[in-house]
C-alpha cells in the first residue's frame, strides 16, 4: 500500500500560472526516492505541495502521514542564539502545549537522535558553530523527533563534508529499512542512481520510475536541457548548476 | 535625586516596566530583525502625539492610530511590489516627521513641546501611563508565553514553522502588533525618536553575548533596568532629558561591549 499517492497534481502561486504541472507518482514504504530537476524545476515547490503549503489546481495528494521536512541548511539563521540541542526540540513543538516545558521523555529522544546522527557530543554546541554537514545532520536529527513515516529532504547532501555524507547515506539505508519513505531532492544524477525511484521535473513531470530504466540521457536532456553535459561514451551525464540566485 | 518624590517615583518605576518590555519584545525585534520597523513606528507616531493635546485626546490614542496607519501602509505599499519594503519605510518615515514638523508648528508655540514628544520625558509621566505600560507588559508576556516557539521556530528557519506543526499564521502578525503597543507606551518616556533607546539597543548589546533566548530576554531586561534608572539619575544631575542620557549611556554600553566581545 502507498505512502505517497500523487495524482495529476498541479499547482502555483501566481495566478494562470502553473510551478509544477503533471505530477503522479507512488511510493511504498521503505523507499528513497529522488527528486532531480534543474534549479527552478519545481523540487521544493513539490515538497511545499506534499506539505499543504502550495495552492493546488488540479489532481490530488494523498499521504499516510504528515510529511517531515529538512530544508537547505543556507535557509536557517546560523547567528540564532539557539544550541544543536534546542533545535532538535523543535521537532517535539507540534506535540507540546505552549505552556508547558518540552516532555522529558521527548527530551530524552531528542538526544538519542542526536546520537543517532553522530552528534551526541554537540548537543550543547551553538548550531551556528557546526561545520555544514554537521548543521545538516541537525537539521534530519530535528526531522526524525517528528517520528513521521514520510520524510522530505531538501538537497541534504549539497556542499557537506565527505564524513557527514557518508553518515547521511547510512542513515538514509537504515531510515529505509524501518519502512520509512524518503523524498531526497538533488542534483547529482550518479546519486539518483543508487537510490529505489526517482521523479524528474522540469516545471511539469518528466518520468519516474527505477533509476536503471528511468535516467535515459534522453530522460536527462529534457530534465536539464541545457544544463546537461553528456561525456565521453555517452553512458554518462551530469548536470551543471547554472545558479540564477 | 530625590527619591521620595512622587515624580522620581513615577519615572523608576515606569523605567523597570520598560525594561520587562524590552526583555520580552526587545530580544525578538532584535532576533527577527524587526529593529527598523520598530523605530519606524516610534517615529510614524509623532504626528498622532502633536493632534493629540488640541483634540483633546489621550496621546497614546492618536499615537497609536499614526503608528497602525504606518504600519499598514508600509506592508500594503510593500504588497503591490511597486515599492521595496525599505524604500517604502522610508518614504513613510519622512512623510510622518514632515506632517507632525508642519502640524507642530502650527499647534505649538513653544519649541520645547515638539522636543517632548521628540525626546519624552521619563520624570513627567502621569499614573496612566505607568497602568497602560503595565497593562502592555502583562499583554506581551502572555503573548510571549503563548507564541515564543513560533517565533523562534520562523526566526530560526523562515517558512518552516507549519512543516513542523506549528500554527504560526497568526504568531508574526501578533508580535508586530505587541511591537507597536510598545512603542506607544514607550512614547512618553523616551520620545517618538528614541524608542529604540529601550526596545533595541539594550537587546542588541545583550545579543553580543547572549547564548541563549532565555539569556537574552533576562539580561536585556537587567541592562535596560540598569540603563533606565541610571539614565535618570545621570539626566536629574546634569539637568539633561532622561531619554536622550538612556540613549546615549546605551550606546556607549553597547560599544564598550562590541569592543571587548570583538577582541575576546
Amino acid at each position: 500500500m502507498a505512502v505517497i499517492r500523487v495524482d495529476g497534481l498541479a499547482g502555483g502561486y501566481a495566478p494562470g500560472t502553473d510551478a509544477i504541472a503533471d505530477v503522479a507518482f507512488a511510493l511504498e514504504p521503505g523507499t528513497i526516492a529522488a527528486v532531480l530537476g534543474p534549479n527552478g524545476g519545481g523540487k521544493t515547490t513539490l515538497f511545499r505541495a506534499l506539505l499543504g503549503e502550495l495552492p493546488l489546481r488540479r489532481g490530488t495528494v494523498e499521504l499516510a502521514a504528515r510529511p517531515a521536512y529538512v530544508p537547505q541548511t543556507d535557509r536557517t539563521r546560523h547567528d540564532f542564539p539557539v544550541s544543536a540541542l534546542d533545535v532538535v526540540l523543535m521537532g517535539a513543538y507540534a506535540r507540546t502545549p505552549a505552556w508547558r516545558r518540552v516532555a522529558r521523555a521527548d527530551r530524552d529522544a531528542a538526544k538519542a537522535t542526536l546520537d543517532r546522527v553522530g552528534l551526541a557530543d554537540r548537543a550543547r554546541r551553538h548550531f551556528g558553530s557546526l561545520s555544514g554537514g554537521q548543521r545538516q545532520r541537525v537539521l534530519i536529527a530535528r526531522a526524525l523527533l517528528q517520528d513521521s513515516g514520510v520524510i522530505l529532504l531538501d538537497e541534504p547532501l549539497s556542499g557537506v563534508d565527505a564524513t557527514s555524507a557518508a553518515r547521511i547515506e547510512e542513515l538514509f539505508a537504515q531510515l529505509r529499512a524501518e519502512g520509512r519513505v524518503l523524498l531526497v531532492a538533488t542534483h547529482d544524477v550518479e546519486q539518483a542512481r543508487r537510490w529505489d525511484q526517482v521523479i524528474c521535473l522540469h516545471g511539469r513531470q518528466i518520468a519516474f520510475g527505477a533509476p536503471a530504466t528511468t535516467l535515459t540521457t534522453d530522460v536527462l536532456g529534457r530534465t536539464y536541457g541545457d544544463e546537461l553535459v553528456i561525456l565521453p561514451g555517452g553512458e554518462r551525464a551530469i548536470a551543471v548548476e547554472h545558479h540564477a540566485h | 535625586m530625590p527619591l521620595d518624590a512622587p515624580f522620581i517615583q513615577r519615572a523608576l518605576v515606569e523605567a523597570l516596566l520598560l525594561a520587562g518590555l524590552a526583555g520580552v519584545l526587545g530580544s525578538w525585534i532584535v532576533l527577527r530583525r524587526f529593529a527598523f520597523f520598530t523605530h519606524g513606528v516610534g517615529t510614524a507616531a509623532f504626528p498622532g502625539l502633536v493632534v493629540a493635546v488640541p483634540a483633546g485626546v489621550a496621546p497614546q490614542l492618536t499615537g497609536l492610530a499614526a503608528a497602525l496607519l504606518y504600519a499598514g501602509g508600509v506592508e500594503w505599499l510593500g504588497r503591490t511590489r511597486r515599492v521595496a519594503t525599505d524604500a517604502a519605510t522610508g518614504l513613510a518615515l519622512v512623510a510622518a516627521l514632515a506632517i507632525g514638523v508642519i502640524l507642530a508648528s502650527d499647534v505649538f508655540e513653544s519649541p520645547a513641546s515638539v522636543d517632548r514628544l521628540l525626546f519624552g520625558s521619563l520624570i513627567g509621566l502621569s499614573d496612566r501611563d505607568l497602568w497602560l505600560t503595565a497593562a502592555v507588559l502583562a499583554a506581551a508576556l502572555i503573548l510571549d508565553l503563548g507564541l515564543r516557539r513560533a517565533w523562534l521556530a520562523e526566526g530560526f528557519d523562515p517558512g518552516t514553522a507549519r512543516a513542523l506543526g506549528i500554527r504560526a499564521a497568526l504568531a508574526d502578525p501578533l508580535l508586530l502588533l505587541a511591537i507597536v503597543l510598545a512603542c506607544v507606551v514607550a512614547l512618553d518616556a523616551v520620545g517618538a525618536l528614541l524608542v529604540t533607546a529601550v526596545l533595541v539597543i539594550p537587546a542588541a548589546t545583550v545579543r553580543l553575548v547572549a547564548p541563549s533566548v532565555a539569556t537574552l530576554q533576562l539580561g536585556t531586561a537587567a541592562l535596560t533596568a540598569v540603563e533606565g534608572v541610571a539614565g535618570l539619575w545621570f539626566a536629574y544631575e546634569l539637568n539633561i532629558g532622561p531619554g536622550p542620557a538612556i540613549a546615549v549611556l546605551g550606546g556607549a554600553v553597547f560599544a564598550v561591549v562590541a569592543v571587548v566581545t570583538r577582541w575576546r
